[in-house]
């Protein structure tokens, strides 16, 4: 340990998020972080994964975000954020520079199937423990992932959900408010109890996070 | 080894009204001396019903009015709203009576790993066609994204990617249509109709149809044989007592009916509650004669398409108990094995046993994560945390205890009450169980300060943590060295106390036979022990009593108004614990 200047693990940003110095976050045009987040090293969160498809309401404006996480949030070492992605059928408008005229669009329209990702969206105080991969649709407010776990493509996770070290929660899982779900693949084995509600907050955890 | 959480296991009080626990043999190492009265007293968490009555304090509530906690075995459930918990959909409670408990739409689990299924299209429209081929996309298949199982590996396709669940009831395994409770009503009615009992073949009918389902002998799938049977009981029924005293006449209202109800006491008393009339006719009823009246005889032969079908599929076409748990009929193998339509969950409130007041209420829609009334033991006892005295190097694992060597633990009560606490702990000398590890408390008894109002809580949050350290700090540089003081509170806070107690771990191998005590020699004796270490026996589990005394408001929730009653009340709460506070190596 003989750095010159004691740089800390964690750099701060303006809206109180605690980054590791030694996590990967690529794409971060198209991240979005609510503040207070605590991001451990060795994370990975991949912005880079946009969507493809376009979308038929939210166009135009501002960058795309790809994923976006709430406050409070606090992502384990080496935990991996992937917005989902999966193929699509139908009619595909290929993206094209804007530049383009609108008639050559239209001959790119073609029916066929593709690969497209969709935003992962996280909300406040959801804890993802080390090693843990999410490919989740979305995340409610106090979520507690445990370590090593696989949520897969498309999972939607309530709020005050917990989910135990170890579980692969399946693609398209639906996992309802106060569950507390285990196993390979998941599955519902209890509920969250009225005293428990209140562990899930985070901002003691946030607070002991420090250089 | 693996690593070691300490833990803290509270006793519901409710266990206490219960008979006393009966001996159970061998098993239980300790409750057989549970006769000598001495002990009679001491809770023994080792005892195969502890694990009943223990639970971590997030799971326990708290009543108010009778002043106790409450544990799920001391409460009582209500449904506040049935749901599917993969569509998120209320299914209102009438729907649940007539439909069942199961989600209606299409939400279903893979019958081999029970991860959802989605709905997909088996075949992509051939390439360059329309819109309208687009759109359409059929057949579909429910597909497992986990085990990638398929619908149709059983045979069964949709023709619409929503309803499955009303589709997949007319499809049997294989593709066949499944007769459905009308058609089988409809045909029922025709043979009552033009046909008196026997063989008969209905020639001009709808062919094929009625000529299969007019076979007496007929192999019945259950639920066709049910609804047969069913149909059967209630018309005979019907023609035991064609009008009871109500006006009901059998039929749909066959078993429920206040006029069955007084039929099947009449069985049993003798005949007081139904007129003679019925009774006389009581005689005529008859058993289900054939396959239309639900009759299955069950031929020699039946089960021999089962024996070839193991004998030249194996093993691996069999399906195991779990899967054949989530299936409604017997489904000896894969291919009978259907999806699972999801089962509906439930919003509860819970109420005390005792006084029937609310203890917990959620808001009634799914959506919403909020609570109307949610009273939990968190915030009316003290919690208690455990960790080594030993200050452990940061994220270093707790080593396991050493047998012999005096150990000590801080236990920390937290005050969650905004009247200060006196508490009073007690612990057995010797933990219960065949390794007896000693234990001293050292302060059994202090006062803990009152909490303060989550506000100041919050305007004070960032210094708490720095001031906590520094208590720490200060204590350890007046005693100098890391020694516990008998009868000295270790560690104070604004609402908690930490007192410390020492454990000499008992050693894990047999104790030499003139050292053992009475009970153990006899235990011996009786059980033909052997001296291995059971599960999770080298785990050293402290028993301890606690006692809260306080004093409360008692007009508090009058808001002061009017006649104010006695001001101050002494209130007491007193239950046992466990603590666990680790493994001996
Ligand atoms: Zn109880
Ligand atoms: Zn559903
Ligand atoms: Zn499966
Ligand atoms: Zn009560």
């Amino acid at each position: 340990m003989s750095k010159k200047p004691v740089k800390g693990e964690y750099i701060e940003t303006d809206t109180g998020n605690k980054v590791s110095r030694r996590s990967q976050i690529i794409g971060t045009t198209n991240i979005i972080l609510g503040g207070k987040t605590v991001i451990q090293a060795e994370v990975i969160i991949r912005g880079d994964l946009l969507r493809t498809y376009p979308s038929s309401s939210s166009e135009g404006k501002g960058n795309p975000v790809a994923v976006a996480i709430g406050r409070y949030c606090f992502f384990s070492r080496g935990c991996e954020l992937r917005p989902p992605g999966k193929m699509y059928k139908g009619y595909l408008l290929f993206l094209l520079p804007s530049s383009s005229p609108s008639y050559l669009q239209h001959e790119l329209m073609v029916f066929g199937s593709t690969f497209s990702h969709y935003p992962l969206k996280i909300a406040d105080h959801v804890l993802i423990g080390p090693g843990t991969i999410v490919e989740a649709a979305l995340i409610g407010s106090h979520v507690s992932i445990g370590a090593g776990c696989v949520i897969g493509k498309f999972a939607i996770i309530k709020d005050y959900a917990r989910v135990l070290d170890g579980t692969v929660v399946p693609p398209n899982m639906v996992i309802p408010s106060f569950s507390v779900v285990g196993g390979r693949p998941g599955r519902v084995v209890g509920e969250v109890s009225e005293g428990e509600v209140d562990g899930f907050d985070l901002r003691e955890v946030y607070r002991g996070v420090g250089n | 080894m693996s690593t070691f959480t300490p833990y803290t296991y509270f006793q519901c009080p409710c266990t206490d009204s219960s008979p006393p626990v009966r001996n159970i043999g061998s098993d239980s190492p300790t409750s057989i001396h549970s006769s000598s009265s001495e002990d009679e007293k001491a809770f023994d968490p080792r005892a195969p019903r502890a694990n009943y009555s223990l639970y971590p304090l997030e799971h326990l509530l708290y009543c108010e009015d009778c002043h106790q906690i409450r544990c799920p075995r001391c409460v009582l459930d209500e449904i506040v709203t049935y749901y599917c918990p993969n569509c998120l959909f209320e299914v209102p409670s009438s729907t649940v009576k007539s439909e069942g408990t199961r989600c209606t739409r299409s939400c279903f689990q893979c019958p081999i790993c029970i991860a959802p299924l989605s709905v997909s299209s088996l075949e992509a429209p051939p390439e360059g066609l329309g819109a309208e081929h687009a759109s359409q996309g059929g057949p579909y298949v429910l597909n497992c994204p986990h085990c990638s199982w398929s619908s149709k590996e059983i045979g069964i396709q949709f023709d619409k990617p929503n309803g499955i669940f009303t589709q997949l009831s007319k499809i049997k395994n294989g593709g066949d249509p499944v007769i459905t409770a009308r058609e089988r009503r409809k045909d029922r009615e025709e043979r009552s109709r033009d046909s008196a009992p026997g063989p008969v073949t209905d020639e001009d009918g709808v062919q094929d149809e009625t000529v299969v389902k007019l076979d007496p002998n007929e192999v019945l799938d259950a639920e066709s044989q049910f609804s047969n049977l069913k149909a059967f009981y209630q018309a005979q029924l019907a023609e035991a007592s064609p009008a009871n005293a109500l006006g009901f006449s059998g039929g749909d209202y066959g078993y429920g009916s206040p006029g069955a109800l007084s039929r099947i006491m009449g069985l049993y008393t003798g005949g007081t509650y139904a007129d003679k009339k019925s009774k006389a006719k009581k005689g005529t009823m008859r058993e289900a004669q054939n396959a239309f009246e639900g009759l299955k005889i069950v031929a020699p032969n039946s089960e021999d398409a089962l024996i070839a079908k193991l004998q030249n599929e194996g093993w691996d076409a069999t399906s195991s108990s779990l899967q054949r748990d989530e299936q409604s009929t017997h489904t000896p193998f894969i291919s009978d094995l259907r999806p699972i339509a999801y089962l509906l969950r439930t919003k509860r409130s819970k109420r005390c046993k005792t006084c029937r007041h609310i203890l917990s209420k959620p808001e009634a829609k799914i959506q919403t994560t909020r609570f109307r009334i949610r009273l939990v033991a968190l915030n009316y006892i003290p919690s208690i945390s455990i960790k080594p005295l030993q200050p452990l190097l940061s994220t270093q694992l707790q080593a396991p205890l050493v047998p012999m060597k005096p150990t000590q633990f801080l236990l920390t009560f937290k005050n969650p009450l905004f009247e200060s606490v006196k508490v009073n702990i007690a612990t057995p000398a010797q933990t219960p169980g065949r390794f007896a590890s000693k234990i001293t408390i050292l302060c059994p008894q202090f006062e803990v300060g009152a909490n303060t109002d989550a506000w100041e809580e919050a305007l004070r949050d960032g210094s708490k943590g720095v001031e906590r350290e520094k208590r720490r700090t200060k204590a350890e540089a007046s005693e100098g060295q890391l020694q516990a003081e008998a009868g000295k509170v270790w560690e104070r806070g604004r609402n908690w106390v930490s007192v410390v107690v020492e454990v000499i771990p008992a050693s894990l191998k047999p104790s030499p036979d003139f050292l053992k005590t009475e009970a153990q020699r006899k235990l011996a004796e009786e059980g033909g022990e052997d001296d291995r270490v059971r599960e999770d026996e080298d785990v050293v589990e402290i028993p301890v009593f606690v006692r809260v005394e306080w004093e409360a408001d008692t007009g508090g929730e009058d808001g002061g108004l009017g006649k104010e009653k006695e001001g101050r009340e002494k209130r007491e709460l007193a239950y046992w614990c466990v603590l666990g506070v680790g493994r001996i190596g």
